[in-house]
């Protein structure tokens, strides 16, 4: 019986100054909207740099030899069989692709740059970056192909263009320099320039030859689920006894950083804005308990227990905390509809490709963050309401009825 | 009949006559070797100019065969003894500042050297890049007694030369007069000229030549020879690295 009573009469003292309760429905509203609709574009970032992390030639696992990191050259490869497959279910896979990856230098008629050789199976590398980015010219056909692939940004440090030739010197298998004049096949125009700079391309038995070697340097597998990769990794790791097998968070550590870091900054976030709501919410709720001195001492004259009067405060402000945030979560889901496609943060592209972050932010829902807002704030609700509450059972009935 | 037989002979030896005489190979390569014998001594001045300052300095240098090379700066006194060692593909510089040999990249080989318009790469040329160009007589002319040989030089579609083009003027002793660096739009970027030939050290060479920044034009770097000696006997420790930072 008493729950009942308990509950009608929360609802009553909330209908009863409607217009004031509307403002604190507002209050935890737009509150909740901005925390949940923020999560989205903080999951999206996070996210977004995870892809940029995988897509940088990474992939979710990587498989190099011992020793290659710290020394990255061709003396540092591995050997394939000619069918290879990788060890991981087809369906878990997105795909994989073997590669060299060594450093070279790059000449033009008027610069010389260092960068990243990469020799490539161009069917398989639909899975890191270069598989999607806008070419101009022509893109690489086949392993064989003896071409370059170069980014836009390169070429305009080099002074040369789509069709030149440009001269690649780099380290073969027995140590000693390899040359070789390459003509540029096409310019890629990679999110930032920071890839564009790094990165040139070139077939992968092409670059064999040159290097005389048969070997690769890495294997570069993607998930379709990230989370799997653990498992995949210990599967891996049997399969490649005497190699490396890495994830993307041991490869990119700033990326994996950060990517821990927006776990916490959701939290963080969270904690700003809803304990600024708090003290509304607790200035509200003794402000309508200091109202109701009266009455609260009637009630507890006619016998309400003490603890009936606190249960009816904490309900009173929990109600009015569901509201708020369903109405917020609501908003929040709005909000996340309308930006769903993207926020270009083009203005800023550049500082944002040093952080590694896409220059189109596109916000991620995620079920759990909605309802860790709810929880979180409903929890918040309960402990705003204890102080306002205890100041409730402190009524002493009788100096109440006297006033 | 028989005459006429005779005639044609001598025609058809006239023709490969002219042809054996002008070897582009082999012209190239002697002239490629003209400054260098067996062995040398050099002494040189370089003058590297700047649109707004100058500087002289002068230097030291030995070669032997097509491989090994030692130059050292000996004036002005703030860069006497910088030296530059070459061993076969090899380069390391000396500092005696920081009293350190360092071993040039690769890719520094396109640089300038001690701020000049010459990069390691001029200075190591030799016969072997002349596998990677296709070269052909382009104008032969008459001038002073001469006969003076224009040669294109077109690198490979793989060669590892950025260039479109390298043009040389090669006088018939086998002195370079010109070379000129094109670009791939077949614009000039680059031009060697000697300025002053003469016989040094029994040998018909350029004495003074200059290397001009052609997209620079008041930019260009002068190398004139004082003193050379071909054919001089040299220690095998001389083209060590440890004869490099021990400034003999």
């Amino acid at each position: 019986m008493s729950f009942k009573l308990v509950w009608q009469l929360s609802i009553r003292n909330i209908l009863r100054h409607r217009r004031r309760n509307l403002m604190l429905f507002a209050a935890i509203a737009v509150a909740v909207t901005g925390v949940s609709s923020m999560n989205t574009l903080i999951r999206g970032m996070q996210y977004g740099m995870m892809d940029t992390a995988v897509e940088n030639m990474t992939g979710h696992i990587k498989i190099h030899a011992p020793g290659y990191r710290d020394d990255p050259n061709i003396q540092k490869g591995f050997a394939l069989d000619e069918d290879f497959e990788p060890p991981v279910p087809a369906e878990d896979m997105l795909g994989w692709a073997a590669r060299i990856r060594i450093p070279a230098v790059i000449m033009s008629e008027r610069e010389t740059r260092g960068v990243q050789i990469v020799g490539v199976d161009p069917s398989a590398e639909a899975i890191s970056f270069i598989g999607d980015v806008p070419i101009e010219g022509d893109g690489l056909e086949s392993t064989d192909d003896g071409r370059i692939l170069i980014g836009r940004e390169l070429a305009i440090q080099l002074e040369t263009e789509v069709g030149r030739r440009i001269v690649v010197i780099t380290q073969g298998i027995d140590g000693r320099n390899r040359e070789k004049g390459y003509r540029i096949v096409g310019t890629y125009d990679a999110e930032g320039t920071a890839l564009e700079k790094m990165y040139v391309f070139t077939g992968l038995s092409s670059l064999q030859g040159l290097l005389d070697s048969e070997d690769v340097t890495e294997v570069s597998i993607r998930l379709v689920d990230e989370p799997k990769r653990l498992t995949f990794k210990q599967l891996l790791v049997g399969f490649f006894s005497e190699l490396a097998v890495m994830d993307w968070l041991e490869l990119e550590p700033m990326a994996a950083a950060m990517f821990i870091f927006a776990d916490s900054v959701i939290y963080i976030w969270f904690a700003l804005m809803m304990s600024a709501l708090t003290f509304g919410l607790i200035n509200t709720l003794i402000t309508s308990v200091m109202e109701r001195v009266k009455e609260l001492g009637m009630v507890r004259a006619l016998g309400m227990p003490k603890r009936m009067v606190l249960i009816q405060v904490v309900v009173e402000s929990t109600i009015i905390m569901a509201v708020g945030v369903v109405i917020g979560l609501i908003g929040g889901y709005l909000v996340f509809l309308t930006i769903e496609d993207g926020i270009n943060l083009g203005a800023f592209a550049e500082g944002m490709e040093m952080a590694g972050i896409a220059s189109v932010l596109v916000p991620v829902l995620r079920w759990d963050d909605f309802i860790l807002v709810a929880w979180l704030s409903l929890l918040l609700g309960i402990l705003a309401s204890l102080y306002p509450a205890w100041r409730a059972v402190k009524v002493q009935p009788l100096e109440a009825m006297r006033r | 009949m028989k005459y006429r037989l005779i005639v044609l002979l001598s025609l058809v030896f006239a023709a490969t006559g002219l042809r054996a005489e002008i070897d582009v190979v082999d012209l190239v390569t002697r002239s490629i070797d003209q400054t260098r014998g067996l062995s040398s001594y050099a002494e040189m001045t370089m003058v590297v100019k700047r649109p707004t300052w100058e500087r002289t300095s002068s230097l030291i240098g030995w070669t032997r065969g097509r491989e090994d090379a030692l130059i050292r700066f000996t004036a002005p006194a703030r860069d006497a003894g910088n030296a530059l060692l070459k061993q076969g593909e090899k380069m390391w510089t000396f500092n005696p500042k920081i009293n350190r040999n360092i071993r040039l990249p690769n890719s520094m080989m396109s640089q300038s050297w001690a701020g000049s318009d010459f990069s390691y790469n001029d200075l190591s040329r030799s016969d072997k890049w002349l596998r990677h160009y296709e070269l052909t007589l382009t104008n032969t002319e008459a001038e002073d007694g001469h006969e003076i040989y224009t040669i294109e030089a077109i690198p490979y579609e793989d060669a590892p030369v950025v260039w479109g083009k390298e043009e040389m003027v090669i006088r018939d002793d086998y002195v370079l007069i010109a070379l000129t660096y094109y670009d791939q739009e077949m614009v000039p970027v680059k031009q060697m000229k000697s300025l002053e030939i003469g016989e040094l050290g029994g040998r018909m060479m350029a004495t003074r030549m200059r290397m001009l920044e052609l997209e620079e034009p008041d930019q260009y770097t002068e190398l004139v020879y004082q003193e050379i000696d071909f054919d001089v006997e040299l220690e095998d420790r001389m083209f060590t690295v440890f004869a490099l930072k021990s400034a003999r």
